[in-house]
């Protein structure tokens, strides 16, 4: 009788050491999903200012600043879309394009103001066209965007003939482009105030939690009476308007603009929200994380290029960053589950 | 027991009911109908279009290929974004080993491989197949970059890529016999072999599939592994017929192949489709590439075209159309009892 109980208790305490253990692994994969970022983006910064020549200097850390601003502005906005549970946007590639062409081209004729609501009529009906297939229709957004990206690319080189647009050389446009405070130039504001604006967006109002909330369950977020197709559509709208500023920043920053100013952008923007933490399968998130991720991307891309690594090994390192991000992501998931 | 009765009713009905339920079940009409009206269009405004027939069943042979082992990964509710940097990837390895056959191998090796991969992230790690394929299709490009070393790269037996692109039997050139061999043998396994046909139920319902002891994650290797394969084999295609391979190919191609099996009736989320819809989808969009390139269209206009089409392809899915009946039904409903309480 008392062996059997002894032997009962032990099989208990077995038991409660396996599960403990295994919550183990499970919190320390899904708090390295959800915070590696801070630790990863402090060590590759240490390991640059380390081993890195070159990447110290003022020049290069201004560089940096400008290369991550453009993608990192894309990248805030599409949070959204990505905790809305609906994957990604691709179609920001001829977003940010379509911004871009239309500042320079329509201000060279009409003056600035009229490109600027001309481009953002364009980011709106891009974030219409988007929003209603995927909110309304239910269709996947993956593919949503990838047609709306040819058919955004395919008009705009339609109309553009291809070419490349020039700004006058002493005009606004150039001012802000090449214009700075300190070491930090403009468009690093932008994003920074971009960020503060968006997270003020998702954290403090009605509509971010809705956002989070349809990313989460959707079906819940219908029955508790939200119109589900305007969220949708409020996200790939948040989305969009960041896109064009995203390519207003990237046409000042050379005063040019071209058909082809977005390729890669939602690549990389999509790597630096993943690894900021913000999980694909909707919900969870942040538009600070995502600014880590810029950073940690922006980087880690700058550590690549200042070593002389080929563009094909970068294009590499960011495709695997991107799958062990979600693996670790998912991993996680699973076992806490 | 709604159904047992529409059966027995369709009996009933004889021939002409149950010829009913069968095209009810079928899921290409929206394709039938696509490319009815594009021959339509096009034998009216373009006939040169059918005059020069080697030249469209290549370009349909060219998107088709692609799009058949696709419909492998949609049938089960996936999807293969790596198959474009698959094509150019393993055009560079055919293309970077000296011997040809030896290239041949590598290349279908690498398909076979990269399939392999993506089922790996998807089915044990767990990652949506979205974006586990949308990494890879970043990454395999990135490969081929540094294994081509950012150049194209010429085949090294020129008079073996230039045969490959004459006439075999009649005006068949290899591309379009491959692209008829490999329709023949997905339709065979699909329709025919267990496994093909299990294809369907995993898309359909996978915990139900999982728990009819359907071994699912063999079935979801199975099918990435096809579409490696077959984008593969589509890359080994388009490097000998220009004998040069280059890194940057099959982004467009990418395009028309999703269009292709989307517009033959393959839903998204798995458990529908046919391997005929996704021939008769790359029909359309072949007959319609080929008459817009011959009509001299530009580019960037033929883009649009794809790019609408494949946006009206997936918007009008039954099921898209269902979910908008359904939100237009509550929109009514929520005025008509507002009305009632004001």
């Amino acid at each position: 009788m008392t062996t059997k109980s002894a032997s009962a208790e032990i099989t208990t305490t077995d038991i409660g050491v396996t599960a403990k253990r295994r919550l183990g692994v499970a919190e320390i994969l899904a708090w390295s999903s959800r915070n590696g970022v801070f630790v990863f983006t402090a060590l590759l910064i240490i390991a640059a200012l380390l081993f890195v020549d070159g990447f110290a200097s003022l020049y290069n850390v201004t560089d940096v600043f400008h290369r991550a601003a453009p993608v990192g502005i894309v990248a805030v906005g599409m949070t959204f879309v990505v905790i809305s549970g609906n994957y990604l946007d691709l179609s920001v590639v001829a977003q940010v394009a379509t911004a871009g062409v239309i500042l320079i081209a329509v201000s060279n004729t009409h003056g600035i103001f009229i490109a600027i609501v001309a481009a953002l009529m364009a980011a709106i009906l891009f974030a219409l066209v988007n929003g209603i297939a995927v909110g309304v229709f239910k269709a996947n957004a993956v593919i949503v965007t990838l047609a709306t990206t040819f058919i955004g690319l395919g008009v705009l080189r339609y109309f553009s003939g291809g070419s490349i647009f020039f700004g006058p050389p002493d005009g606004i446009i150039k001012a802000f482009g090449v214009g700075k405070v300190g070491p930090i130039p403009y468009s690093a504001i932008v994003l920074l105030v971009m960020t503060i604006l968006l997270s003020i967006l998702l954290n403090r109002t009605n509509f971010g939690f809705l956002i989070r909330s349809f990313g989460v369950n959707e079906s819940a977020t219908r029955l508790g009476g939200s119109n589900t197709a305007l969220i949708v559509i409020g996200a790939f709208l948040v989305t969009a308007i960041a896109a064009m500023v995203a390519g207003f920043v990237l046409a000042a920053f050379s005063n040019t603009a071209v058909s082809n100013d977005g390729v890669g952008y939602d690549f990389r923007a999509l790597a630096a929200i993943i690894v900021g933490g913000t999980s694909v399968f909707g919900g969870r998130g942040s538009v600070f994380r995502t600014l880590l991720g810029v950073i940690f991307v922006s980087v880690l891309t700058n550590i690549l290029v200042l070593s002389g690594i080929s563009f094909g090994y970068q294009q590499i390192a960011l495709g695997a960053l991107i799958v062990f991000a979600v693996s670790l992501d998912a991993i996680g998931r699973k076992v806490a589950r | 027991m709604s159904e047992i009765l529409e059966l027995s009713d369709a009996k009933s009905k004889g021939f002409l009911g149950r010829a009913g339920t069968v095209i009810g079940r079928r899921t290409e009409g929206r394709g039938i109908a696509l490319l009815s009206v594009i021959l339509v269009i096009v034998a009216l405004t373009e006939p040169l279009v059918f005059t020069a027939y080697s030249v469209t069943l290549g370009r349909i042979a060219l998107i088709g290929i692609v799009a058949l082992g696709l419909t492998a990964v949609i049938l089960m509710g996936e999807l293969d974004l790596s198959v474009a940097s698959t094509l150019a990837l393993s055009g560079v390895v055919m293309a970077s080993v000296p011997e040809l056959w030896l290239g041949i191998l590598a290349a279908l090796a690498t398909g076979l491989i990269v399939g392999l991969i993506n089922a790996f992230f998807v089915s044990v790690v767990g990652i949506n197949s979205f974006i586990a394929t949308l990494g890879m299709l970043f990454a395999l490009r990135g490969l081929a970059f540094v294994i081509s070393d950012e150049a194209p790269v010429s085949l090294v037996n020129k008079e073996a890529g230039i045969s490959f692109g004459e006439p075999l039997i009649g005006p068949l050139t290899p591309r379009v016999l491959i692209f008829i061999l490999v329709f023949i043998a997905i339709q065979i396994f699909v329709s025919k072999a267990q496994a093909g046909r299990e294809f369907f139920a995993v898309g359909g319902n996978r915990q139900a599939a999982r728990d009819a002891g359907i071994p699912v994650t063999r079935r979801i290797v199975t099918g990435f592994m096809i579409s490696g394969f077959v984008a593969a084999l589509a890359g080994i295609i388009n490097s000998l017929e220009r004998t040069t391979a280059d890194p940057t190919a099959g982004s467009t191609v990418l395009l028309t192949a999703f269009a292709a099996a989307i517009i033959g009736g393959n839903y998204l989320k798995g458990g529908r489709g046919s391997i005929v819809g996704t021939l008769i989808g790359a029909a359309a969009l072949g007959v319609l590439q080929v008459a817009l390139t011959i009509s001299g269209v530009q580019i960037p206009v033929q883009q649009i075209f794809i790019g609408a089409i494949l946006l009206i392809a997936v918007t009008t899915d039954p099921n898209s159309l269902r979910s908008v009946r359904g939100s237009i039904r509550t929109l009514r409903q929520g005025r008509a009892k507002n009305s009632v309480t004001t």
